[in-house]
Order: structure tokens, then sequence, then C-alpha cells
């Protein structure tokens, strides 16, 4: 076993990484409860390399995220930031113990905690009572229909649909920005706030504490909301990071709610976006091995979208989906390494971070940038399911050849018929002969594939289409009713997700190399005095605007783009 | 106007709005940080939406857990701020004293007087006072033994500020030491060689100074000692453990066995490693009682371990950055990054070297060094508010005594310097400037006074009772501050009541520029906030 640590940082971020451990936590609830579907068990899947064993100071036994969660203050809602597991003695009357003078109480105004935190709350107190709860129907209890709306209704913060139980060192506040989010929107913004009032240092001293007692943590992987000032604080993080563990792989995944892609009216602030996303590429990719840039601007209206209703002003609903998609990506790097010969019959094609890496990344082009494609839920296997993949990425061609592409497919919880689970066996020879039949193949592929599909926790939110079955089946002759599925109705779906090292990646690395010149580095550009506000000096544009042409240089040698005429 | 369009929502205030803007807010942050000044002030409970609750009695945690949103209020903030990052104190005095000069200035604007004239006014009066901060101040002689007594003076003053009387007293002895254990002759103090470290501990509240360091993380292996006397102490940053990938379906090789071979090749190049220091151990420690610890700032893999272990090693991984360095200097000996750079010479010493564990946190401690230069603060507390009240404390309590001895001066405090410094600009100084400008000289002497009646109504007295008693005790010939028990003037030098040099003249420095930028505002945009969700 070889662990990983988790980091989230900014707000989408934490919105994707709420809906992942969900997922976890619901596999964990599963798996120990034998009355369910054995295939739920998920032998071969081993949960330990992302969750760590600890145990407060009273003696009690804990399993929570290897994770750290940066974000600003205020962001976690009514959870506290110390998580909910080591609680700390109750200190009333006074807490004060430190002084004899007068004490003044300044009360923020106390945020009431939701149907679903509510009703968590007491399920856990019930346990704790000792009463078996698992089916107790009492009057007080909530219902699940209410709580699901209230989720659709009322989701503000991350936290409001969290089940997890998160370690006290886990959530990180930036305290002291006194900007509010629209302030914040940019790289300049968050410039300086590693560095000052020892934020740096206590975000990496809590994520030495996860590294350090990792046995041989195998890689680190990063979800970082890249749409302000939280990549400039990511890219000081990850830098530290690259100097203090300079052998441990770092898998990144930028992450964009569609919000965040609105464009305005004003051309300041479009030149403005336009360079965040130029600047926070650049600065952000040197400290990784693999970069993935995930969201789309119009989720809900994409061909990702085809068996969901997502709603993209609803970060609650984006956030479950490409959270269900880093599921699916983190399962070969958490399956038991069985030797090449040995096999499974629960899991097949584990892949470590390094060789995910050294495959898409280090083969014969250095091209780190993967384009991640999804299937949610994923057809039966007997179906067109390569075709059926459509990008999470932003600003890919269609219709680019590559001849040298590379990918990496996993598949898990797939169906071969309605309601029949295909074994591992099973898809890989079909995925095999979709690739013989397929009009253009990809110079190397790799398949991982495991038995047990994606759990649809309560708190999930409701964006599957009626064509949805119970199991994630697509129904032949579904209800021809509008309103959406949640949880309620599908339990669990296939998913296939892909990642994928191709030139069709290269307009949006044009894109940004090309604005990156155009408003920054060319004489007399509109976005010249904004980069110098946000720190940045001629030298380190220019080095900046190497480290795209370069990128597109390895994709496209021969492109014009990549030689500095003008 | 161009900016105009940046937010349509934006609205212009023009000039004289603005100015009131600014005057306003400045006197709102003045009334949030005014209370907690000096030891009578109040310590503040701060109870965040989720029931967090926040404890503290220091400006700068203060300014820090707030949400501020006015954007004068974040320029007092942040130069509130870099005042504590640049000098460790004076805080909520720069807040204060920010706020009392505009109101000072307030008061002339409003019977007429241009902006401008108040900032030329300003800028005299604050020239004259950073000279007569020089006539004023205490020199300290440092020499090879500084004075003792006057650095636990000082730390007594500041840390008292945020701890009750003795257990702030139980704190002095060990900051000062703390301080004189780092201090190399001719080279600026540099904090950070001191640890803080705390531990969360039901019943225990208690703080004491390790000389030697205290890591917070103990041995990953089940038979490692979990004490040893007389240490060998190996600083080191060298990989132990395997780190290329192990790739399992094959792909990448033609054949099983080159793969085998690559994994092994790369496992013996870190047993290799392993065996070196195994080797180094032998060398020193044959034949006595002497014990070997390994502390490793890269990681150690459980093969690695295994090995160290059986040669009765002590072994820890992924120790902080910063504490190679301290172990260096607490234990001598150097940090090496190459096996092959191994030697007896680099090796550090400790009598004694023990592991600590609560829970789920583990301590190691090295301890009885020869000659430290590095030392930790250990602090126990049964919760995190009064471990946080407590490090704040010890943290002013450090800078005051680096900046007492790198000032080579004190300043009497207890409101005795603003007193002296406003009776001198009003008698001396506002004499020699022409014209208006003089009630420029007259506010911001008016405006130092902020602190002495501050701490007079901290401490529940009639401030202008105490202002006219001390400046009537001053004008006999007499340094006076304020007794806080009874209102009563004092002499702060008898008292022991001293503040640091370097932060006074920041505070004289920083307050006024900021003040003037606030009072020649030209026009404030202040944008409409559009309520969209965080997310
Ligand atoms: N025993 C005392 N009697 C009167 N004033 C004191 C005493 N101790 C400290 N002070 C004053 O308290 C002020 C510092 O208070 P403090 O709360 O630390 O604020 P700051 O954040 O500005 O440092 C200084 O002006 C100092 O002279
Ligand atoms: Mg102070």
């Amino acid at each position: 076993m070889r662990e990983v640590v988790t980091i989230q940082v900014g707000g989408f971020a934490n919105f994707i990484g709420s809906h992942f451990w969900n997922f976890q936590d619901e596999l964990l609830g599963l798996a120990s409860d034998h009355d369910m579907d054995p295939v739920f068990q998920n032998p071969g899947v081993n949960m330990d390399v992302l969750y760590r064993s600890g145990e407060t100071q009273e003696g009690v036994l804990t399993y929570t995220p290897r994770l750290l969660s940066v974000n600003y203050q205020g962001s976690l809602g009514s959870m506290s930031s110390h998580g909910t597991l080591y609680n700390q003695t109750p200190e009333l009357p006074s807490p004060v113990a430190t002084w004899k003078g007068s004490i003044s109480t300044q009360r923020s105004e106390s945020l009431n905690r939701n149907l679903f935190l509510q009703s968590l709350y007491k399920e856990e107190q019930k346990e704790s009572v000792g009463k078996d709860s698992k089916h107790a129907d009492s009057p007080d209890n909530i219902g699940d229909q209410e709580i699901m709306e209230s989720l659709e209704n009322g989701t503000q913060f991350w936290t409001d649909f969290s089940k997890v139980h998160y370690h006290p060192h886990s959530l990180y506040e930036i305290n002291g920005l006194w900007m509010d989010v629209e302030g914040f929107d940019n790289y300049g913004a968050g410039k300086d706030v590693f560095a000052e009032s020892s934020r740096g240092e206590e975000m990496t001293e809590r994520l030495r504490f996860f590294v350090e007692e990792c046995d041989h943590v195998q890689g680190i992987q990063c979800v970082v909301d890249d749409s302000g000032g939280f990549s400039s604080v990511a890219a000081d993080f990850l830098q530290n990071i690259a100097d203090e563990y300079t052998n441990t792989p770092v898998l990144l995944y930028t992450a964009r709610d569609p919000g965040s892609f609105m464009s305005s009216k004003s051309r300041k602030r479009n030149i403005s976006r336009n360079l965040n996303d130029a600047v926070s590429f650049a600065k952000l990719s040197p400290f990784c091995k693999l970069i993935v840039p995930v969201g789309l601007p119009f989720l809900g209206g994409s061909k990702a979208s085809t068996y969901l209703r997502v709603n993209d002003e609803k970060p609650y609903h984006c956030s479950a989906v490409y959270a269900a998609a880093l599921h699916a990506l983190s399962l070969p790097f958490r399956m038991d390494s069985l030797g090449p010969t040995a096999t499974s019959d629960c899991t097949l094609g584990a892949l470590d971070f390094n060789s995910i890496v050294q495959m898409l990344s280090g083969q014969s082009r250095q091209n780190m940038v993967a384009i991640l494609d999804t299937t949610m839920p994923a057809p039966t296997i007997g179906e067109q399911l390569l075709s059926k993949l459509q990008t999470l990425t932003p600003e890919i061609s269609d219709d680019m050849e590559d001849l040298h592409s590379v990918e990496t497919l996993v598949i898990h919880g797939a169906l071969k018929s309605d309601e029949q689970r295909a074994s591992v066996f099973e898809v890989q020879d079909a995925i095999s002969a979709a690739y013989e039949q397929a009009s253009s193949r990809p110079r190397f592929c790799h398949l991982s594939a495991a038995t047990c599909p994606l759990p649809i926790p309560l708190p999930f939110p409701s964006i599957f289409s009626q064509t949805v079955g119970r199991c994630g089946q697509l129904l032949s002759n579904p209800s021809s009713s509008s309103a959406s599925k949640g949880s309620l109705d599908v339990h669990s779906i296939p998913m296939a997700a892909r990642l994928r090292s191709s030139s069709a990646v290269l307009p949006f690395l044009t894109n940004r190399l090309e604005n990156l010149r155009k408003f920054g580095i060319q004489h007399g550009a509109m976005g010249g005095e904004l980069l110098k506000s946000w720190g940045f000096g001629k030298e380190e544009l220019e080095e900046m605007g190497e480290t795209l042409s370069n990128m597109v240089r390895t994709l496209a040698p021969y492109s014009d783009l990549t030689s500095d005429s003008d | 106007m161009s900016l105009r369009m940046l937010n349509p929502n934006a609205e212009v205030l023009n000039k004289s709005e603005a100015l009131r803007m600014n005057i306003n807010a400045s006197k709102g942050l003045q009334d949030v940080l005014k209370s907690n000044l000096g030891p009578k002030g109040t310590i503040k409970m701060l109870v965040g939406g989720s029931g967090d609750i926040k404890l503290t009695k220091d400006g700068n945690t203060l300014l820090r857990e707030m949400q501020i949103q006015n954007p004068t209020a974040i320029m007092i903030a942040r130069t509130a701020v870099a005042q504590d990052d640049i000098s460790g104190d004076g805080t909520t005095s720069t807040v204060i004293f920010i706020g009392e000069l505009m109101k000072q200035a307030d008061r002339y604007i409003d019977e007429g007087m241009h902006p401008r004239v108040m900032v030329d006014g300003f800028e005299i009066a604050k020239r004259a006072t950073l000279q007569f901060l020089e006539k004023f101040k205490t020199p300290v002689v440092m020499g090879d033994e500084p004075d003792k007594e006057i650095l636990k003076m000082v730390a007594r003053t500041t840390i008292r500020t945020k701890l009750y009387e003795s257990l702030a007293d139980q704190l002095t002895e060990i900051v000062v030491n703390a301080v004189l254990c780092i201090r190399k002759p001719e080279e600026p103090i540099d904090l950070f060689m001191v640890e803080i470290m705390h531990m969360r501990h039901k019943f225990d509240v208690d703080t004491r100074l390790v000389e030697g360091l205290v890591l917070d993380h103990g041995s990953r292996h089940p038979d490692m000692k979990r004490r040893a006397e007389n240490c060998y102490i190996l600083t080191c940053n060298v990989s132990l453990e395997y780190e290329k990938s192990e790739i399992n379906a094959g792909f990448f090789y033609s054949n099983a066995e080159q793969r085998e071979a690559m994994v092994a090749a790369e496992r013996r190049s870190v047993d290799e490693r392993v065996r070196k220091i195994i080797e180094l151990k032998n060398k020193v420690c044959a034949g006595t009682e002497n014990n070997f610890v390994v502390i490793n700032q890269k990681g150690i893999d459980p093969p690695s371990l295994d090995m160290l272990a059986r040669e009765g090693i002590i072994a820890l991984r992924r120790a902080k950055r910063r504490n190679m360095e301290r172990l260096i200097l607490a234990c001598g000996g150097d940090a090496v990054n190459s096996v092959d750079d191994m030697t007896p010479d680099v090796l550090g010493w400790a009598g004694l070297v023990y592991e600590h564990v609560l829970g789920e946190e583990k301590y190691t401690f090295v301890e009885n060094v020869r000659n430290p230069h590095s030392c930790t603060i250990l602090i126990k507390g049964p919760n995190d508010h009064t471990i946080a009240q407590i490090k704040d404390a010890i943290r002013d309590g450090l800078r005051g005594v680096k900046n007492t001895i790198e000032d080579e001066a004190v300043i009497l405090g207890a409101g005795a310097f603003e007193v002296a410094a406003r009776q001198h600009l009003v008698n001396e100084v506002m004499k020699t400037v022409q014209g208006r400008a003089q009630l420029g000289v007259e506010a911001f002497a008016d405006a130092l006074l902020v602190i002495p009646k501050t701490l007079a109504e901290n401490a529940g007295l009639d401030t202008q009772d105490v202002i006219i008693s001390l400046k009537g005790e001053h004008d006999r010939g007499n340094v006076v501050g304020l007794n806080q028990h009874t209102g009563e003037p004092i002499d702060p030098q008898m008292e022991g009541i001293f503040d640091n040099y370097s932060v006074k003249r920041q505070i004289l420095n920083s307050g006024p520029v900021i003040a003037s930028q606030l009072l020649l505002v030209d026009e404030v945009i202040r944008a409409g906030r559009n309520m969209r969700k965080p997310t």
C-alpha cells in the first residue's frame, strides 16, 4: 500500500472535494454493512491509501482523510474548523484561563445546521446512545425528501452537504484576507497571502503532519480552484512542496465552476480574466508532474451532461460531476498491486502515481497536460463506450487527429446488461474489441477496471435525468417527466473516466499563450499595468510565455506560435 | 470617467464625503480595538457562525480574525499588522493613534482648515517627536553579559498585557533565557531558533524551557527504543526510501525479469545508504554504551527502519526543515545531504533522547545538550485557547527582549513617553512653527495622549483627572506614567514598566503617514456589492 495525500485549495476545489469524500465515506459505510450487495465490499481497492487511522486523546480510534483543505475564513459554514471528532472538553462556564480582567464577547450570527446536518447529528447521537438507529423510524426523523429539497435550495457552503468526519489538522482557514469573494477573483489578489503572517508555514506544517506518518507516500493529489487568488496561494504552496518533497509526484487538477467563466461587459475585466487564466496555468504547471484542467463553461448544456440535469448556477451540482470523475481516476492508484502475473476478480490495471505520470507525459513526447473525459453514467459495455466519453476539460478541439495520443481509461461498476454487472475481464475484452474497431486509435492505451460502481450518497444532488435507472442503467423507455432524479431513485452508477494526452489540448494552451502575449507581453499591452500590480516584471512574464510555448511546442513542433516573431 | 465604467454599481464619493468616510472608518476601528490596550484591557471572545470560539487580547490577532470590508479600515489594519510583523508589538497602539490623529484633524478641518495644512503640521510634529524620542530613551548597555534584570522587566511589561500577573511572571525568566540562549555575539538574533511547541494536556498548565529540542513526531518502528542516554545525533537530509515507481502491468519493460531487476537495483541503493549510517554508528559506538539517533528531513521507509532498528538506532523521518538548523545549534555537528559526507565529526550530541506519547501525538525530546544555541519553549495547556493565549504572549515577550538587545535602549512606559512628548511639542515646538501648521502640531500632540487616556479609561479611571494630574506632575519636572490602580502619577522606572524603543519609533513613523494619506484623499470609489453566493 502506498499512501496518497490530498490537498484542496479554494472555493470550488473544496466543493469537489466534499463530494469526493462523501463517495469514500459512503463506500466505507457500504463495505461495513453486510446486508449490502457484496460488490461494495470493494476488495482490491484499499481505502488506507486515502485515509489515515488515528486516535484521540481519550483513546477513541478515528479514520479520517489524509487531507489538507485550504479556503478562506467563513467558508466552513456551520462546521467547526476542528472537525467533529477530536472534541475538546467543554470549557464552560469561563473558557478564559489566562486573563483576570474583563471579557467582552462578540458573536457572529450563528449559522444553523441545515436539515441534512441535523439528521446526521441526530443519527450520531442515537448511535452513541447505543440504540440501533439504522432503520429506526422515530417520528422526529427528518424525511429524506425534505433533506434533499433543503440541499437543492439552500446549499451555500461545501460543508452543507458533507457527511465526512475530518481531522482537526485538515481544515485550514485563511484569515486576515479582508477581501470578499469578488475582490479575490484574480491571481494578483492572492500574492503574498501564502508568505504573510506565517500562513505558508502553517500550511506546510499541516501537510507535514500527514506526510510524516506515511510509510511510503506515492504522491500528492491536488485540486485547485484556479479562477482567482487561490491560484497564487496554491502556486506558492506547490513550489514549497516541490522543494520539500522533491521526488514525490504531484497530480494537479485545476478546477473551475461555470460561474467563473461568465464573461463580463467590461473589457478590462475580461482582460483581467484572460490574464488570470494564462498566469495561473503558467505558474502552477511547473510544480506538478501532470496537470488536468477540469471545468466547462456550460456543463449543463454540454455533451457530458447527456444523462444529467445539471444547473450551472449551482456549484453543488457541477462539483458532483467532477468529483465522480476524480473518484474514478483515483481507483488505479488505490488498487492493490498484484505483480504482473497475478489477477483479481474485482480489480484490474493498478497503476501508481508515477506510472500514470510516466505513461501520459513521459513517453515519446513530454506533454504534461492531460484532458479529462468521462461518461456519467457509463453505458453497458456492449455499446460504444469509447465514443460516449465526453470531455470535462475546456477549450479542447474535437476533431484533432493525434497519432501520438496516449490514454488511460478507468471503468468501474460496468454493466453488461440492464441489471447485470460485468466482470473486469468482460470489461477488458469489450474495451479491447472496441479499440480494435475504432477508426482512430491512440498510440497507447491503458485500462483499469473495478467491479464496484459509484455509490450515490444521500446528499448527492438530484442531477440524473429520467433515463437513469436505480443501478445507473440507461432505461429504454424512461418516464417522460422532466423532473430530475436524485439519490433516492438512483443508488449507484457505473462510471468511466479517461485521462488523455493529446494535441486536442492545443487550443487550451494557445489561448493562454496568445492572451499572455497580447495583453501582457507585447509592447504597450493593455494588461501591462495590471500584471505589474500583480507583482510581475517583464522577465517573469517572458519566462511564463516560455513555459507556455514549450508546452505548445511539445504538441505542435511546427506551430508558428512558438516562434517569437513579434 | 473611465473608472466609473469599471463597476456600474460603484459610487464615486466627492472629496469631502470621502474624507468623512475615512474619518469615520478610523474612529470605528479605534473603537473596536481601544478596550484591548494595556494590562487592564479587555480580552475578546469571538464566537463564529459555527460556534467556534476564538479568544484574544492581542490587537494583531483580533484584526486578523475580523472580516473587515471598509477600504479605509483595511488600510489601517494593514499598517497595524505590518507594525507587528516589523517590530513585534504595538498593533493596538497604532490603530488607536491613527484613529486619534484623524479625530483631532477632524476638529480643525470642521472649522475650515485645509487638510493639506494639517498634514504639514503632522510632518513637523512627527519629526520633532522622533528627535525627542532619541533624547527620551533610556540607553541599555549590552556588552557581553546583557543586564538580565532590565530584559526581564521589558518582557514582564509586555507579557502582562496578555496574561494575568502571576501567569505572566512565570514566563519572563523563560523568555529571557530563551533569547540569551540563541544569541550570538555580533549577529542579529534569529527568534526562529527558539522553537515554540505545545501539548494539549487535560489538567496541566505549565510552560518550561527545554534546553535542546522538542520535535512533534517520534520514531515509526515498534522496536526502536523510546528512551536513550548519551546519544550521537546524526542530522541529515538523505532519502532513505525506495522512490521509483512500481510498474505493475509490465507495459514499460519487455519482461517481468527486467522489471524485477530494476526494482532490486533501486532497493539496493537505498539499503546501501542505510548501511553507511550503520557503519558510522558502529564506528563511534562500538564497545560503548552510547546510542545513535538519526533525524532525517527526508522519508525513511519500513525496510530501512527495520535495518536501523536491528542495530539499535533510533530514527525519525520528515523532520521540519527548520529543525535541521536548530538541531545543529542545539547538539552541534553538521547537517549532511549525502551519505558520502558522513564522518564522526558531523555528529552532534545529546545526553538524553526520549519519546512522549499523547493519543496519536508523539513528541521527541532531545535534551541535556552541551552548549545549546537553540532551545524550545514547551507549553502545556488544557485547550487550544489557553495555549494560543500563552503562545501570543511568549511571542510578544521574545520580540520585546530581542528588540531591547538590538535597540540598546528602552522607553519608559505607562504613557510616560506620550505625556512628555506632548508637553515638548506644545511648549517647545509649536512656537517655532509659522502659521496654521501650528495647529497641526497641536493636533498631533493631543493625539499622543490617546495612549495614557485609553490606559486610564480601561482601568476605569476618569481620563480628564488623570491627564490633568499627569501633565501637572510632568511640568514639575518629573517623568510620569500612569498608575493603573490608583490613577496617580508614578515613575515607570521605579515600577519597571518599559516599552521597546523600536516599537515606539515604528508607531510614530507609520501612524502619521497613513493619517496623512487618509486626509489628502481625492475621491473614493465605493463599489456596490453584488451578493453572489460564496463558493
Ligand atoms: N503596568 C502598566 N501600567 C500602565 N501601562 C502599562 C503597563 N504595562 C504596559 N503598559 C502600557 O500598555 C501599552 C501596551 O499595551 P498593549 O495591550 O500591549 O498594546 P499594543 O498592541 O499597542 O502593544 C503601552 O503603552 C504600555 O506602556
Ligand atoms: Mg503590546
